[in-house]
């Protein structure tokens, strides 16, 4: 796989890294999550498919230097903490890169490692809202409205970091030398979002740019939002270009006549509601029959367990199953020769790589039980399980 | 620079691919856009730091200039419906056949394949169709889509770059390009992988519910409250002792909340006792208030006010563009070899016909041939 025989090590953390850490386990890298034995919550198993765990003691000397061991032959390490919390393990870049110049030493965080904010606690909503994009997400008359975590966790925080660590392996590959990546939310969110900032002069994109919910794309015209229908289900209609905005207007059974025109921004109101009413007439499988096939940008909105039984996503196999038979998204994009996973690998159980993961590393027996016996390490077998 | 000396050819397109072509741009690949002729004006706004090259891609000539193009590059990525390349001559069995090291991406929104291939639609029917939009949206309310971020741009122009530098790393030691099918979709639901894998955490999700849940505005310590200047603060006081800094910076006790922080039947009532302190004060007072403190409580910025705002000033994470406006630095921060720290111009189109050309080989004669006979437009 494109991935195989990088070794990377993620320090446990909430949903950013552990996403990124999955992206590259996800396309065959071997990541090897280190996790506290001092922590305060159990780890939420949420993103570590195909994931290795050891526990260790990191406010242990002997915990450092086996955390020290592990990073030396490591290709990348990610880290989920605020500025200076690896420096005051011992573990900073400057110490880590010195006995591993190839080391790519990847910092995921929500406000980065300088500036007025970046010691201070966040979450998603918080970097979203550094950025200026969350003061143009929500509907007409309503407050802005963050679209669940989506942005800055995982689009401008995993994902971006896990491109960023593409970038630098692409680049070792010239210079055989890693480097440090500071991956910011704010800054990967607005990245995400350039074309915003680029186009937030446009009128026809943004005609009342200063007020929510009454543009273009965000939910302001009559043919670009969500439409409930008989059945309290809903379709998402996208027809913006002209001859698409006809398809609609045929498929729901309206002329010119009963309509305002597309573009008579004052009337958009208007419009929405005959729109509504008509959609409110029949069930989402009707309309889907109605509009399957023709070019009026008109398609069910689809659950998340509705999605994973499309017949367009079954055909693609979007979607995986785990072993709990539920679905879960494949690994996006496709590449055809050397794909990511096609099964849902295990969660690892906290710790149950432990052993294996220090032999690997040169420890002996003797010195592993020793370690356990000390408490710096935990081994959390499935077996001790039972 | 991370991408010097990686050539891409960019069909151009509307806003995903002219994305995935500007991170490639902003890491330092030369990229240069195919645009069509007989068009005086671009869509592209994400063309910072390429070159334009006006094509005809109807004609055999047109094709043959494009083949020309991507027999000696690294990369090509295509926007459109599938079968459209392969219609014009320009498909990935020839392209890669002449240069089997070209890593061919195909950004699309439903993918190459299935029922729904080359439907019309746009980034609000992709996140439809991957399932993610019927969780986005406030109780009672119609799913709502953020604007076009998820689809076009996150799973879509970004994972397309992703796919690219994988494929090109995987390149490195094989010798060989690829195909890289990138559907918006699929894209838009592997970025939010976490939805699917997350359902049995009751904390998450305690009601199954669209909006009434612990991220998606359910929350009041999950949530956006108007200011008394008509402004926004944006609160994420998830965990039990940033909770604590909230109240403490609201000027309430446990004893004044209707019930514990994890009471969802409270939550409403909660969130109207919010609402009703956040209006007493203006933004910058509640700011000032809340100053660096644990309290995950922030300010919402509009797009020109993250630009100037102190930290992201102090972070270089805007740049200032020829027009004086303001345009996100590329993320993430590389030590060693970062993306550009300063805006290039957009290309006009057709501006580098003749230049793109002399590069790939092609004399004077023939390039005077094909502007001649419309193959190819120079600005």
């Amino acid at each position: 796989m494109i991935l195989s025989g990088v070794k990377v090590i993620e320090f446990a953390g909430l949903a950013p890294g552990p996403f990124a850490g999955m992206v590259l386990a996800d396309y065959g890298a071997d990541v090897i999550v280190i996790e506290r034995t001092q922590s305060a919550m159990p780890r939420p198993p949420s993103l570590a498919r195909g994931k290795r765990s050891i526990m260790l003691n990191l406010k242990d000397k002997e915990g450092i230097k086996v955390a020290n061991r592990l990073c030396e032959n490591a290709d990348v390490l990610i880290e989920p903490f605020r500025p200076g919390v690896m420096e005051k393990f011992g573990l900073g870049p400057d110490e880590l890169l010195k006995n591993n110049p190839k080391l790519i030493y990847a910092r995921m965080t929500g406000f980065g490692q300088s500036g007025s904010y970046s010691k201070m606690a966040g979450h998603d909503i918080n970097y979203l809202g550094m950025t200026g994009l969350l003061s143009k997400l929500g509907r007409e008359g309503g407050k802005p409205t963050a679209p669940l975590n989506l942005m800055a966790d995982f689009a401008g925080g995993g994902l971006m970091c896990a491109m960023g660590v593409i970038l630098a392996l692409l680049e070792r590959t010239k210079s055989g030398r890693g480097q440090v990546i500071d991956a910011s939310m704010v800054d990967g969110a607005s990245y995400i979002g350039s074309w915003i900032y680029q186009t937030k002069d446009a009128p026809y994109l943004w005609p009342i740019g200063d007020e929510l919910g009454k543009n273009l794309l965000d939910t302001g015209s009559p043919f670009y939002d969500t439409y409930q229908t008989k059945d309290n289900k809903f379709m998402a209609v996208g027809a913006i270009e002209p001859q698409f905005y006809q398809q609609l207007i045929n498929g729901l059974g309206l002329t010119d006549e009963d309509v305002p025109g597309q573009v008579d921004l004052d009337k958009w109101p208007e419009t929405k509601k005959i729109f509504a009413d008509v959609f409110r007439s029949k069930t989402q499988s009707e309309w889907c029959k109605v509009f399957d096939g023709v070019d009026a940008c008109v398609t069910p909105v689809l659950t998340l367990e509705g999605a994973a039984q499309h017949s367009h996503n079954q055909t693609r196999k979007t979607f995986l199953t785990n072993e709990d038979g539920d679905a879960e998204p494949r690994p996006a994009p496709l590449l055809l020769r050397t794909p990511g996973v096609n099964y849902v690998k295990p969660n690892p159980v906290t710790g149950q790589h432990t052993e294996v993961v220090l032999k690997e590393v040169g420890y002996s027996q003797s010195e592993i039980d020793e370690l356990i016996k000390n408490e710096v390490v935990k081994s959390e077998t499935v077996k001790s399980m039972l | 620079m991370a991408l010097t000396g990686i050539r891409v050819v960019e069909i151009a397109g509307l806003a995903p691919a002219p994305m995935a072509g500007m991170i490639l741009s902003d890491f330092g690949a030369n990229v240069i856009r195919i645009d069509r002729t007989k068009q005086t004006e671009t869509v592209d706004r994400l063309a910072r730091g390429k070159r334009s090259i006006a094509v005809d891609l109807k004609s055999k000539e047109g094709a043959n200039v494009v083949k020309r193009l991507s027999s000696n590059s690294d990369v090509l990525i295509e926007p459109y419906r599938p079968g459209v390349m392969e219609r014009l001559g320009l498909g990935p069995d020839i392209l890669m056949k002449d240069n089997p090291a070209l890593v061919y991406a195909r950004l699309s929104g439903f993918g190459q394949s299935g029922p729904y291939k080359g439907v019309a639609g746009h980034d609000i029917n992709y996140l439809a169709t991957s399932g993610v939009l019927s969780t986005l949206g406030k109780y009672k309310e119609n799913p709502i889509a953020p604007i076009n971020l998820v689809a076009d741009f996150a799973g879509g122009g970004t994972l397309c770059s992703l796919g690219v530098l994988m494929a090109l790393f995987n390149r490195t030691k094989t010798g060989k390009g690829q195909i890289v099918d990138v559907s918006m979709t699929e894209g838009a639901a592997y970025v939010a992988s976490w939805l699917w894998r997350s359902q049995n955490l009751q904390l998450c999700w305690p009601t199954k519910i669209r909006g009434r849940n612990l991220l998606d505005t359910g929350a009041p310590f999950y949530n956006t409250y108007e200011t008394q200047d008509g402004k926004y603060m944006a609160v994420g006081a998830i965990e039990p002792q940033f909770y604590a800094l909230l109240l403490k910076g609201l000027g309430l006790t446990e004893e004044n909340m209707p019930g514990p922080q994890i009471d969802i039947r409270k939550w409403p009532e909660m969130q109207k006792l919010f609402s009703d302190v956040f209006a007493k004060k203006t933004q910058a007072e509640w700011i000032e208030l809340f100053g660096d403190s644990d309290a995950c409580v922030s300010p919402i910025l509009t797009l020109e006010g993250a630009a100037t705002d102190v930290h992201n000033e102090a972070r270089g994470s805007f740049m200032r563009n020829e027009n004086g406006s303001y345009e996100p630095r590329p993320a993430p921060l590389l030590s060693e070899t970062p993306g550009i720290t300063e805006v290039k111009s957009d290309p006009n189109i057709g501006e580098h016909t003749e230049e793109v050309l002399q590069e790939f080989g092609y004399s004077k004669d023939e390039i005077d041939h094909l502007i001649k006979n419309d193959v190819v437009e120079k600005l």
